[in-house]
């Protein structure tokens, strides 16, 4: 007599997932003069067994927009940001998971719109996952008060193996490389040359390259720590180190409590000075490639339900976090989510 | 890359493929179906926190396929 | 570092996995487990019956659906002749209360925190079960769940009722 075999979805593997809603709401605001509020919804629906769709839609409200912009607008300068995407994730089999996508966002001066596609597979019984994905995207700032409009393409490759160690610790390595050509300056921030203020130059090709070690050890008590490193160098000479540690712990069933920390730390690009004498050939006023270090502290709190919640479904969920970074340059921000995450029913 | 850094990678892979059969059976993976032991598992969120530390620093990308750029400043 | 240094490097991950693998069994393993109330129950007091091996746990996803819909077979189905044991791998007795105030049921449950029940019966997934027949034979294997796969277990039930009888068709009776 035969054994039939039927293999069907398994759980154990951390990707059986509901449908659901998840609205959040960002409020950014940094020592740049900065006033970012950021709602942004996601859904992710089941259309067959093996289909998934998630669609994502967000808004950035960039209002006293920073430093650069209050050179020319006293005031401070008002801009809107959309975002919106959508991705289809599909079965191939009952290991393996093929993932299409798309986004397009939209701000004043700036256009990009970004196609993606990554697989996945489940090896040694779900304790082995490798993965291995590509981006492409094309993004068109404005050389604003210019009219005229310049192209950046940017290419994207990552794989990563995410092993089970042991019943308690998972560990992740991903590689990433991204090639950008085309308009890499900024037209919003001025270098100073011989004293006068300068669109700066940046050279028109930048390859990145990003290693990451990454770990989740669950503890006694109800406690998880997390652990995130990630080298990263580019071929503008800026090399960067950062490691974040969390902690998370459930006072109840319900009510998770997290506190994290994450140190930064980057060269600066060969390029980058602070003032420029003579004729350089590359020159920038942009912050992000001096050298610097950065801490931030970040503390959050999930609160999921047993029952309803208000209005809400069983099993809703509530977020509020609250994060605070600062670098050795004097920049600060504080940053403010709260969310809620709406299931919509089993598979 | 520097061989160094070369060896480590291969001997990791390595390490990882002589595993062969599995080091933990799906009955055994409680604690490791929790949320906090996944990466990434609220997406949204650590989007936009990749979103405005890329604004704002001069490293990007290590943890997945990148979204398009943005006139961040 | 070149590219083919990276397809090596996934290829060899690729190719792993698949040594080590332990033969499946076809005999319905001896165990002692058990129940809620500390009860002792064997699987060799179901020979002569069908019995349905369901391995469940309360973080396991699939099993939200599974239970309540395995619960509601056996309520129809026991009285044609269907036993079922709902086995729990949960470490901690308390996640299994928790998951079973939530999850009313008729169906016997067990308690396997060591996992001994899975590792017999050779299971690949969570959650999973297996018909056993009249004669101790494991005949079907189900690796997770899936509400379409309803009919499938009706079937498979339904063709092992209806063979012969082997030595007894009357009812376990889960002993102290």
């Amino acid at each position: 007599m035969g054994i039939g075999v039927s293999a069907l979805e398994g759980a154990g593997y951390v990707d059986w997932a509901e449908d659901e809603l998840n609205v959040q709401f960002h409020a950014f605001q940094d020592t740049r003069d900065a006033t970012i509020l950021s709602p942004t919804i996601e859904l992710t629906k089941d259309f067959t067994d093996r289909t998934t769709l998630r669609a994502k839609f967000g808004l950035d409200a960039i209002s006293a927009a920073s430093d650069s912009c209050v050179r020319c607008h006293r005031p401070g300068a008002r801009d809107t940001r959309l975002l919106a995407g959508a991705s289809v994730i599909h079965k191939l089999s009952d290991d393996t998971k093929l993932t299409v996508g798309a986004e397009v966002g939209h701000e004043n001066f700036y256009q990009a719109t970004t196609v993606i596609a990554q697989i996945s597979k489940r090896l040694n019984k779900g304790n082995t996952t490798v993965a291995g994905g590509y981006s492409f995207s094309l993004n068109r700032p404005q050389l604003h008060p210019a009219q005229r409009t310049e192209n950046q393409f940017a290419s994207d490759a990552f794989a990563s193996l995410t092993h089970t160690l042991t019943k308690t610790t998972v560990a992740q390595f991903g590689y990433e490389i991204a090639q950008i050509d085309g308009y890499q300056s900024s037209p919003f921030l001025r270098a100073l040359i011989n004293g006068e203020r300068a669109v700066g130059v940046s050279p028109d090709s930048r390859t990145r390259q990003t290693l990451s070690a990454r770990l989740r050890q669950a503890l006694p008590l109800d406690s998880y720590l997390e652990t995130d490193y990630r080298h990263y160098l580019d071929t503008w000479s800026i090399h960067s180190n950062s490691l974040q540690v969390g902690l998370s712990h459930y006072l109840t069933r319900q009510l998770l409590v997290n506190v994290s920390y994450r140190w930064y730390q980057q060269t600066g690009a060969f390029f980058f000075a602070p003032e420029y004498f003579g004729n350089p050939h590359y020159f920038t006023g942009d912050f992000r490639l001096q050298p610097f270090d950065s801490s931030l502290y970040g503390g959050r709190v999930v609160y999921t339900s047993r029952g309803r919640l208000l209005w809400l479904p069983e099993g809703a969920g509530l977020t509020a976090e609250y994060e605070f970074y600062r670098s050795t340059t004097g920049f600060q921000a504080a940053i403010f989510t709260g969310g809620v995450r709406i299931p919509l029913g089993n598979k | 890359m520097s061989l160094l850094c070369r060896t480590v990678v291969l001997a990791g892979v390595m390490g990882l493929s002589a595993q062969g059969c599995a080091t933990v059976q799906p009955w055994q993976r409680g604690r490791l179906a929790d949320p906090c032991m996944t990466f990434d598992s609220d997406a949204g969120r650590v989007a936009y926190q990749t979103h405005w530390q890329e604004a704002r620093e001069g490293a990007a990308g290590g943890f997945g396929v990148q979204s398009g750029g943005c006139g961040c400043k | 570092m070149r590219p083919s240094f990276w397809v090596a490097a996934l290829v060899t991950v690729l190719l792993s996995g698949t040594a080590g693998a332990r033969p499946t069994p076809t005999t319905a393993p001896t165990l002692e487990l058990t129940t809620l109330e500390g009860k002792t129950v064997r699987l060799a007091d179901f020979k002569g019956r069908v019995l349905l091996v369901d391995i469940w746990a309360s973080w396991c996803g699939p099993c939200k659906s599974s239970f309540p819909s395995l619960d509601a077979l056996y309520l129809e189905l026991h009285p044609l002749g269907l036993d079922l044991l709902a086995v729990n791998v949960d470490e901690r007795r308390r996640d299994a209360d928790e998951f079973l105030s939530h999850h009313p049921h008729q169906m016997p449950v067990v308690l396997d925190p060591q996992g001994r029940v899975p590792e017999a019966f050779g299971a690949e997934a969570m959650p999973s079960s297996f018909l056993i027949d009249r004669s101790g034979n494991i005949r079907f294997r189900h690796a997770g769940y899936s509400p379409a796969s309803l009919p499938v277990y009706r079937q498979e039930i339904a063709r092992l009722l209806e063979e012969a009888g082997a030595e007894s068709d009357g009812v376990v009776v889960i002993g102290p």
